[in-house]
């Protein structure tokens, strides 16, 4: 009796919490293969297939993985540029996953903004700086024509700009000078979280760290929560709090920055660590390389059971059978694999 | 011991309209045999354009060597005529680039192209060609190379193409291979693979690399000695073990300090100020000096050159005392 109490008061403690902003249940986005002369749906593309984690407001969820694991669909999925095929995306308490645009846009729209990767494609070449940053709070309807100014040059403050580059065109700046601008429009509408989709891929090293350390200053002056999509794992350790390890769509792995990168559990992501050149150090023992066999297989057709059994250094029979449950092994650990 | 490849203040300079664009400006490097040399630098810093200057792919006009010797086995590549250089470029030297996607012919089956250099540089039959390039192909890690040496490009993963451009550039066995960002386009786990395969060849057919990255990382793997470049210069050079246990330039210490890690946590990136100045615009004195934190008057009036400190150089003035002790 105790103990259900107990249980149960725990349980409505966790509903009425309110430091998740964001909730994500089993997200799902197919794509469908249309073939033939009709066009018919043969089949579908499983770019992201039942992702679960949640987001406290203020920290950094690091989603990392290689090319084709669904990181940049769930992003975009996350904020319905693309429309979820399935699951709920429960942001500030209301269910994003199934409002319909109008809704959409006066509700949340403006308190989740994106970044995106090329920051050479994600501006238009014939509008001002000043036009980039004034159509969102246009497009909202938000301040006096002065007020807008007057944000302008406070986000361009922000950001570390020049007020006088205000006239200029994006072919006129840098990439790393870019991808701020793209940080500074995403930031007109005072968002509460921004989705950042490898922002910093195409950047060079040194002004990598710039923008990166752009980002985090920027989290600690208006209390930011970021969702922060790389490659990249060096990087997703630098700034994230926790981290979600994606493979053919689904999460293998989520666990705070310290357990996965100190203990990673599952398999996949012992191999992906192990994988990273890293610079030499001193008195830093070379780590032992798992060196994964063959390539990703299609998200079309994803393999039986566990979706990672053909790669799988320690895959056994059970594997290519059943599908692994995402369980919490540890606190703030979860693994979907049969090890555990 | 005498170099393989040598460069002597190779300066490769661009002509647009009356303006001059110095990319490369003066850059020495020395590769040994079987030896892996690591070219280092950000976007701009000239590495690339010094790779395609050694193979002699400048696109001319508007590039042109105006200046310096490309020693290879003691003869001087920037003086070769065209012809000449088809007899060493993809047999002595050979290159893999950066996007296996676009390098690859994608109208010609796998077969054709590794055949078409068996033929012209080793004069081999098509019989026995097309036996050395299924040779070639189980070489580099494929199980099932008789079948794919009828398949087209479009048919392989990324990965998949860059074994196929190093088996491509291994079939004459060169004695340089040129590889210019081999790895950056594919994942971590294929990076891992690849960079196996290559230093697995290099052993086997004590084959010299010149390797051109922006990763550190992949460096410290990979490389024997690695030069940095910043704006069409040489910065720094040392063995990578040196280099990577004290780097010396200010631009190498800032380029370290900027990778975040994977093993312990940073509360703050170092990150070097400002951006890689345009070509046309590169500042007077060390190019440097104006993102350095340690610049003082000389740097910004005088030009430092590459100073030999014991086994390694470096670009600087901070160091220049150090000579004297040695």
């Amino acid at each position: 009796m105790n103990g259900t109490t107990s249980e149960l008061l725990k349980h409505s403690k966790k509903n009425n919490d309110s430091e998740y902003i964001l909730e994500v249940k089993d997200l799902k986005k197919y794509f469908p293969i249309k073939a033939g002369f009709l066009q018919r749906t043969v089949g579908s593309i499983k770019a992201v297939d039942g992702l679960t984690f949640k987001v406290k407001k203020g920290e950094t969820i690091g989603l990392v993985g290689e090319s084709g694991c669904g990181k940049s669909t769930a992003g975009r999925t996350l904020i319905r540029l693309y429309e979820p095929t399935s699951g709920d995306i429960i942001f500030k308490g209301k269910n994003i996953s199934k409002m319909n645009d109008g809704e959409l846009r006066r509700t949340v729209r403006k308190d989740i903004q994106m970044v995106f990767q090329d920051p050479y494609a994600s501006l238009n070449p014939r509008k001002t700086l000043k036009s980039i940053l004034s159509e969102p709070m246009i497009t909202h309807n938000l301040y006096s024509h002065k007020e807008r100014k007057e944000k302008i040059q406070d986000l361009l403050d922000k950001v570390g700009f020049n007020p006088l580059f205000i006239n200029r065109y994006p072919h006129e700046f840098s990439g790393g000078q870019r991808q701020r601008i793209g940080i500074a429009r995403a930031l007109a509408l005072n968002p509460d979280m921004i989705i950042a989709d490898e922002p910093v891929s195409a950047l060079d090293v040194s002004i990598q760290a710039q923008i990166i350390n752009l980002m985090e200053d920027l989290q600690d002056e208006l209390d930011l929560t970021y969702v922060f999509i790389s490659h990249d794992l060096s990087v997703v350790r630098h700034i994230s709090d926790r981290v979600g390890v994606m493979y053919l769509g689904k999460i293998m792995e989520f666990a705070g920055k310290k357990d996965l990168y100190e203990e990673p559990l599952h398999p996949y992501t012992q191999a992906l660590m192990s994988a990273v050149p890293v610079p030499k150090k001193k008195g830093v023992q070379v780590r032992e390389r798992i060196i994964l066999k063959g390539d990703l297989p299609s998200p079309a057709n994803p393999p039986q059971g566990c979706v990672f059994h053909t790669r799988c250094p320690v895959a056994t029979q059970m594997c290519s059978e059943q599908v692994p449950d995402f369980k919490e092994i540890r606190k703030e650990h979860f693994v979907a694999c049969h090890l555990y | 011991m005498t170099a393989l490849l040598e460069l002597k203040n190779l300066k490769t300079h661009f002509k647009r309209k009356k303006v001059t664009i110095p990319a490369v400006d003066g850059v020495d490097l020395k590769i040994h045999k079987g030896e892996t040399v690591a070219l280092v630098g950000e976007s701009g810093s000239g590495k690339s354009i010094t790779s395609l200057s050694i193979m002699r792919l400048i696109p001319s006009p508007p590039g042109e060597i105006v200046d310096g010797e490309i020693l290879f086995n003691g003869q001087d590549l920037a003086r070769l005529s065209d012809n000449d250089m088809c007899k060493i470029r993809g047999n002595d030297i050979s290159m893999i680039f950066q996007e296996p996607m676009t390098s690859l012919n994608p109208v010609l089956t796998i077969g054709e192209q590794i055949i078409e250099v068996l033929m012209y540089h080793q004069k081999l039959s098509k019989r026995a060609a097309s036996l050395k390039a299924i040779e070639m192909l189980e070489t580099v890690g494929f199980s099932r190379a008789k079948e794919l040496i009828d398949d087209y490009p479009h048919r392989l993963s990324g990965g998949m193409r860059q074994r196929v451009m190093i088996a491509i550039a291994m079939s004459c066995n060169p004695k340089l291979l040129i590889a210019d960002e081999p790895t950056t386009a594919l994942d971590v786990t294929i990076q891992a693979q690849i960079l196996d395969l290559m230093k697995e060849l290099s052993k086997k057919y004590d084959t010299s690399i010149l390797l051109i990255t922006h990763d550190l990382g992949v460096v410290s793997e990979v490389a024997d000695r690695v030069v940095v470049m910043y704006c069409g210069q040489v910065v720094e050079e040392a063995s990578v073990d040196d280099l990577f246990e004290e780097p010396l330039h200010p631009y190498t210490i800032g380029l370290m300090g900027s990778i975040p890690s994977l093993e312990g946590d940073l509360d703050r990136l170092y990150s070097i100020e400002g951006t890689v100045p345009p070509p046309e615009h590169f500042p007077a004195g060390c190019r440097f000096s104006p993102r350095c934190p340690h610049a003082f008057d000389r740097c910004r009036n005088e030009a430092p050159v590459l100073r030999e400190i014991g086994s390694r150089s470096v670009r600087c003035f901070l160091h220049d005392d150090k000579e004297a002790t040695k």
